[in-house]
């Protein structure tokens, strides 16, 4: 294996989680998603001397969200639906192991889908925004980076997307039990 | 309807803010209830969508697909640069033809590269906009006083912008300094817009050719010309925030000419 593969390895290939939740989030289906984070390490591959020591992170995930765009333009995919059944029941399985009985497990199922419809629901600038920082724990100029805009409108972006939600939260929904 | 604050009060809540920022900020959080409620609603989501929305993972078919192509790719890469072994069979006099050859592809070279030479300004003026950030950078001068910050700039740099303050329109000078870009001295007038810095570069007449608008790496640059010194506006703010500063400058500048 040479140095290149090497440090690709290192380097880029940590972060294939998140690039694979970001197309995962911007694509319509779980197979377009794979195949976009494919062509994206091939990508970053190809352009991995660019990189020169800067953070991978933004970079890659750069790289998927073009990767996207480029999909969407030669119409190969269309934009984003909400999540099918597939993920809904990897989340069940996780929240019926956790939860103490079935009807707790049968509520926050409930609010799972409730959640991933309303972010379903945002623009898509907005989303992916709001995720890059919530889900992926994203500077404002990472996100910047990775969104190709500049750190105002990614604060704009980022306050529209939680008004958003707050004004869609179902006034049903309990407080959420704190995680942090 | 919503506080001047909110921003603030998200950068805060997202860890943006500097520590002396950050208290100010939550100062006034103390007596807004406005923010006080927007804290509230920014935890709960944040707590609610890492409970809720899960960390997926990427497959291991996924991971075993991407190994797969990496070794093709590898492979790809190995057999592009293989030496060809012939080379040593042809005749001594085409090393001399393959020699002007590459003579003609430089100077080919030369002519198409030479407007991406001098589209670096562009470059240069973001990485010096990222230079004035860091502590204590940004200004040399610090004043909101044109009658401090214009004559301060004779003698230390080629050219005497003109200055003016717009803290009542929201753009407060809050300095100068000089920097060296573009092989010469450049004076730089520094404002604060809300929460952004705008560097203005001053560039002296003999400056023919300005960016084009253009944004890179999350920043913006907006350049035009007054009177005979080229202006070009660095800043994170958006577009038509640096739009209104230029119209002020320029406005500033016919006052000035009269």
């Amino acid at each position: 294996m040479d140095d290149k593969r090497t440090r690709f390895e290192a380097l880029v290939l940590p972060h294939l989680d998140a690039a694979h939740r970001l197309a995962r989030w911007l694509c319509r289906s779980p197979g377009d998603a794979d195949d976009i984070v494919q062509e994206a390490f091939m990508r970053a591959y190809r352009a991995f001397d660019s990189l020169r020591g800067a953070d991978a992170r933004p970079w890659l995930l750069a790289i998927v969200r073009n990767c996207h765009l480029s999909a969407l333009a030669e119409g190969r995919r269309r934009a984003y639906e909400p999540l099918t059944e597939e993920h809904e029941a990897q989340q069940s399985v996780a929240a019926a192991a956790a939860a103490p009985d079935p009807e707790s497990a049968s509520i926050e199922r409930d609010e799972r889908r409730t959640l991933a419809r309303l972010i379903a629901a945002l623009p898509e600038d907005q989303r992916e925004v709001l995720l890059l920082r919530e889900m992926e724990d994203m500077s404002y100029r990472e996100i910047a980076a990775v969104a190709q805009v500049p750190i105002g409108t990614v604060m704009s972006r980022l306050a529209r997307a939680r008004a958003a939600l707050k004004a869609l939260w179902p006034e049903t929904q309990g407080e959420p039990r704190a995680v942090r | 309807m919503q506080c001047a604050e909110s921003l603030r009060v998200q950068a805060v809540f997202d860890g943006e803010l500097d520590a002396v920022s950050a208290s100010a900020v939550e100062r006034h959080s103390e007596h807004c209830a406005e923010c006080r409620a927007l804290l509230e609603h920014l935890e709960s989501t944040r707590a609610r969508l890492r409970r809720d929305l899960g960390y997926g993972q990427a497959s291991p078919e996924l991971r075993a697909r991407i190994g797969r192509a990496l070794d093709a790719e590898q492979a790809a890469e190995r057999r592009a640069a293989r030496p060809r072994p012939a080379w040593r069979a042809r005749p001594f006099w085409l090393g001399t033809l393959t020699g002007a050859g590459a003579a003609l592809a430089a100077s080919v070279a030369v002519v198409l590269l030479a407007p991406l030479l001098f589209a670096r300004l562009p470059d240069e003026l973001i990485a010096a906009h990222l230079r004035s950030l860091e502590p204590g950078q940004l200004t040399a001068v610090i004043s909101t006083d044109r009658h401090t910050v214009k004559p301060w700039f004779a003698g230390r740099t080629d050219v005497s912008p003109v200055v003016a303050d717009f803290g009542a329109q929201g753009y407060r000078l809050v300095g100068g300094r000089a920097d060296n870009l573009d092989h010469q001295r450049m004076a730089v007038l520094v404002y604060e817009h809300g929460a952004h810095v705008i560097n203005v570069f001053t560039f002296p007449p003999g400056r023919e050719a300005l960016p084009a608008e253009r944004s890179r790496l999350g920043f913006h640059i907006v350049c035009w010309r007054g009177g005979d010194l080229g202006y070009c506006a660095v800043s994170d703010a958006g577009w038509e925030e640096l739009a209104s500063l230029r119209q002020l400058l320029l406005g500033e500048a016919v006052r000035d000419a009269r």
